[in-house]
């Protein structure tokens, strides 16, 4: 007849327990590596990281953003507005400075491509202060 | 409703985090005010303190700016409560502004009070304030030998601290290397080594391991600084070539000078925590007169109780929640180890044997402290 120490090691073999002496010598390990100033670090880095997610969390603009950026249209803008930027930089850098003065500008002005885009801006400037109007409107401004 | 917290320790800044989160719908419809007077700008990690005194920590890892932890749904004044008006539910601040209420949440703390023991603020060493704590770790650096002596004063903040210093100043002169040169002494005005009984029972064998002479019944009376002579009320004199004191403590002054409290402790409901007599009054942390420990802990348990309750009433106009007298302190028992102390108004203290994860877990409180004050923890 077994004993009960007999009965409750019979699930285990010599693997098991060699592997628990290894995770054993693991966790020790572990721990002679450690000093003060190191649980110090990390405990102030995951107590920093856990107060920013708090904010981040509760952060209503920024989870509405994100519910935003989850539309194909909106991912689409910013890759094009990324583009745009990437090809502006380029353009930039590889042009000289115009001359300047009233002549410029308006020949500037002129230019269909930059007449889109202040109608563009136009257009954004009206929606925004139509959604400023409205989450003050909420109370949510201030 | 207008919920005015006095107050921005750890029991105030909790309460008002907890409140701002538990009534955000409430605070920006304008249906609930949420506003905190405190004495200062900046926020401290006291059980730091203890750590400064050793040359543990640096005294600007302590603090934090007040409004950096606050909610963004408080409103934050630095401009401390001059007169308490309970009967008009008011308060007049030193600016000279009168805050109405209708619930008021008194946080104000506690402080030490060196100064009422004859001769100990010249004598004597504290760690309770970052002056006095600097103080300290310069006089243990420049000290080379001789009979320190540790005596404790009553009553007192963190009642655990007076143990503690015996670890540390056994850890801190063995790695000086100059504990053989070193007698360590401790004196407590009760009948055994420690309040609490079980830290006693425990204590006692750990200070006779490390070679710490114990004395009970030892009430202070007055320091002969140029004689460095420490002299008891039982009549007991006892010299010494370095004096450590855990100072006796009172309330803040307003409370005493208002007449709230004798030593400027309140009559506090210990399960409700309101202020006796005034069910719109709630009173936490050092300011209560209950029978807990005056312990950051303590503060924190019956914070979130006490902001538990008052978000109860402003949404279904009950409190819901009783506090127990729960109580958590850490205990560094030297040598890196440290165990706890977990008890409340039923059930005493069981200490395990200390350990070198509770001591990481400590030292891992001390920065999650600012995630616990947010009231996330």
């Amino acid at each position: 007849m077994s004993t009960q120490n007999e009965t409750s090691l019979s699930g285990f073999n010599e693997g098991d327990l060699q592997r628990l002496v290894e995770f054993a010598q693991l966790v020790t390990s572990a721990q002679d590596a450690m000093n003060d100033d190191i649980v110090n670090r990390l405990a102030s880095t995951f107590s920093e990281g856990i107060n920013m997610l708090d904010r981040l969390t509760r952060n209503e603009g920024l989870l509405h953003l994100l519910r935003e950026m989850d539309r194909p249209e909106n991912q689409a803008f910013l890759v094009c507005l990324s583009n745009a930027f990437t090809e502006v930089s380029r353009d930039l850098a590889t042009t000289p400075p115009k001359g300047g003065g009233i002549g410029c500008l308006l020949k500037l002005l002129s230019d269909p491509g930059v007449q889109e885009g202040m109608r563009l801006f136009a257009m954004v400037a009206s929606r925004m202060s139509d959604g400023l109007r409205e989450l003050h409107r909420k109370g949510l401004g201030s | 409703m207008r919920i005015l917290v006095v107050g921005g320790g750890t029991a105030g800044t909790i309460i008002g985090n907890n409140l701002a989160r538990r009534l955000g719908p409430e605070t920006r419809a304008g249906k609930v005010r949420l506003t905190m007077l405190s004495a200062s700008d900046r926020h401290m990690y006291q059980p730091g303190l203890l750590y400064v005194a050793f040359g543990q920590m640096a005294p600007d890892q302590l603090y934090r700016d007040q409004a950096s932890l606050l909610e963004p749904n408080i409103e934050f004044h630095v401009d401390p409560v001059k007169q308490f008006r309970l009967d008009k539910n008011q308060v007049v601040t030193e600016a000279g502004k009168t805050h109405e209420y209708d619930i008021m949440v008194i946080a104000t703390g506690s402080r030490m009070v060196p100064n009422e023991t004859p001769g100990l603020t010249e004598g004597a060493e504290f760690f309770y304030t970052e002056a006095s704590a600097v103080k300290m770790y310069k006089a243990l650096r420049e000290f080379t030998g001789g009979r320190v002596v540790v005596a404790v004063g009553v009553p007192h903040k963190c009642p655990i601290a007076p143990v503690e210093v015996m670890f540390s100043l056994n850890d801190f002169f063995k790695a000086r290397g100059i504990r053989d040169k070193v007698q360590l002494e401790y004196y407590y005005p009760i009948g055994r080594i420690h309040t609490i009984e079980n830290v006693a029972k425990w204590a006692k064998p750990e200070f006779e391991k490390i070679g710490v002479k114990t004395e009970t019944l030892f009430n202070i009376r007055e320091v002969d600084a140029k004689n460095r002579i420490l002299k008891s009320e039982e009549g007991t004199e006892v010299p010494y070539d370095m004096l450590i004191v855990i100072p006796q403590h009172r309330g803040m002054e307003v409370i005493e000078r208002d007449n709230m409290g004798q030593g400027g402790w309140i009559p506090t409901d210990r399960y409700k925590l309101t202020m006796n007599g005034h069910d719109n009054v709630y009173v936490v942390g050092d300011t209560t007169n209950l029978p807990v420990s005056k312990t950051g802990s303590a503060a924190h348990f019956q914070a979130e109780v006490v902001a538990e309750n008052i978000a109860s009433i402003v949404k279904i106009g009950s409190p819901v929640r009783d506090y127990d007298g729960k109580v958590y302190c850490f205990i560094e028992a030297g040598h890196d180890k440290a165990t706890y102390a977990m008890f409340n108004y039923l059930n005493p203290p069981e200490l395990k044997p200390p350990s070198k994860p509770m001591h990481w877990f400590k030292l891992s409180y001390n920065q999650m402290y600012w995630t616990s004050v947010r009231g996330l923890l």
